[in-house]
């Protein structure tokens, strides 16, 4: 019973399960006061959340906990310009985790 | 995250290392950097998705943290002095069971910090790189007093803030808020000028000194001082470059600090005797 959650077959790169989880973990967030935010695709991490810089490092971490060293935001991040990183939204995050979980499984 | 005490406090740590954000790890014991951000507005973010990357890349442990009063470290009332700071990042390598000299790379007040580090911990010192800074000396002291004193009237009032956001926008006037909020519960304002200091001749900086700064900044009128007094001192001036060097060139300041500590770790590697100086 409890084997079959664990099994590598469990498609755990589906967009919408990956999206509500990002939004969990940013509810829960350390000290970012997002406990009944709204979080949707098209919401804003900086403008919509005002996160600071600090809090993405946290979440970061917390993405690496949840899905291993294969989700890198701190490589993601680095290779976006300033105005993209003002204008990230949660669902371009979930995108990118979507696709470092597939570039994974299919590798 | 990563949290681990230090003395009285807790402090957040974020380490990568060498080859963990990808790229080619050298053979050989990798050198070791650690980042040390400003004062008041800053955190380790301001190197976790910029320097920090690209060192381990290059093949270096990297270690970012943040300091006391700031980021996701605790932040006592008091205990402010640049000597408490210091005493934090050794206890931090003790805490992290770092034996290697490391390379410290400090923006602003971060490189003052790295700068009294290693002249009170030279054994622990390898290489300083000081990105806008000035090391801890009488003149450090005046400047820091009259603009934390400034920033202290300025930002307790509303307007300020407001004044702020309509004129650099709504995301420094959230770091300029933070700001206050250090200012207004501690007593940062007062030690951090207060704090020991070295003397004027530069004499207790002994490792090898690496000095970038903005063209645009008061800040670079140091560089005659600094060849003259600190021998094998490195300088670099970026044109049409204000004080914030580091987040407005990432690029340009990544590539100055690989190649300086790539130098000085293959210097530290062991060169054939004969090919020093």
């Amino acid at each position: 019973m409890t084997t079959e959650a664990t099994t590598p077959t469990t498609p755990v790169a589906d967009e919408s399960t990956v999206l509500a989880r990002i939004a969990t973990l940013l509810r829960e967030l350390p000290d970012a006061g997002l406990e009944d935010a709204e979080i949707g695709r098209d919401t804003l991490f900086h403008d919509d959340l005002e996160l600071e810089s600090i809090d993405l490092v946290s979440l970061s971490g917390l993405l690496r906990e949840e899905y291993g060293e294969r989700v890198n935001l701190a490589l993601f991040v680095a290779d976006l310009e300033l105005d993209e990183i003002i204008e990230l939204t949660v669902g371009r995050l979930a995108d990118f985790v979507v696709a470092s979980l597939r570039a994974t499984e299919e590798s | 995250m990563a949290k681990i005490p230090t003395g009285s406090l807790t402090t957040h740590v974020q380490r990568l290392a060498a080859g963990a954000a990808g790229g080619t790890v050298p053979d050989g014991e990798p050198p070791v950097v650690v980042l040390v951000h400003g004062l008041l507005t800053d955190s380790l973010a301001s190197y976790y998705f910029t320097l920090g990357p690209a060192l381990s890349a290059a093949g270096m442990d990297t270690v970012m943290y943040d300091l006391r009063g700031h980021g996701r470290t605790d932040r006592p009332p008091t205990g402010y002095r640049l000597e408490n700071f210091v005493e934090d990042l050794s206890l931090l390598l003790d805490g992290l069971g770092e034996r290697r000299p490391v390379h410290l790379v400090g923006n602003s007040f971060g490189g003052t910090v790295a700068a009294g580090f290693a002249a009170w911990h030279p054994e622990r010192t390898a290489t300083v790189t000081m990105i806008e800074s000035e090391p801890p000396v009488a003149a450090w002291a005046g400047h820091m007093a009259e603009g934390l004193a400034h920033a202290r009237r300025d930002l307790v009032h509303d307007h300020a803030i407001e004044w702020i956001k309509e004129r650099y926008g709504a995301h420094t006037a959230r770091l300029s808020r933070g700001a206050a909020r250090i200012l207004r519960t501690t007593t940062l304002a007062e030690d951090v000028p207060a704090g020991r200091l070295i003397d004027d001749d530069l004499s207790a900086l002994r490792c090898p000194l690496f000095a970038v700064f903005g063209g645009d900044s008061g800040l670079s009128a140091q560089v005659p001082d600094l060849e003259a007094k600190v021998a094998g001192c490195r300088t670099v001036v970026l044109p049409d470059q204000g004080h914030s060097v580091l987040v407005e060139q990432p690029a340009r300041t990544r590539d100055l600090v690989l190649d300086w500590v790539r130098e000085h770790h293959a210097r530290r590697a062991g060169t054939p005797a004969g090919a020093v100086g």
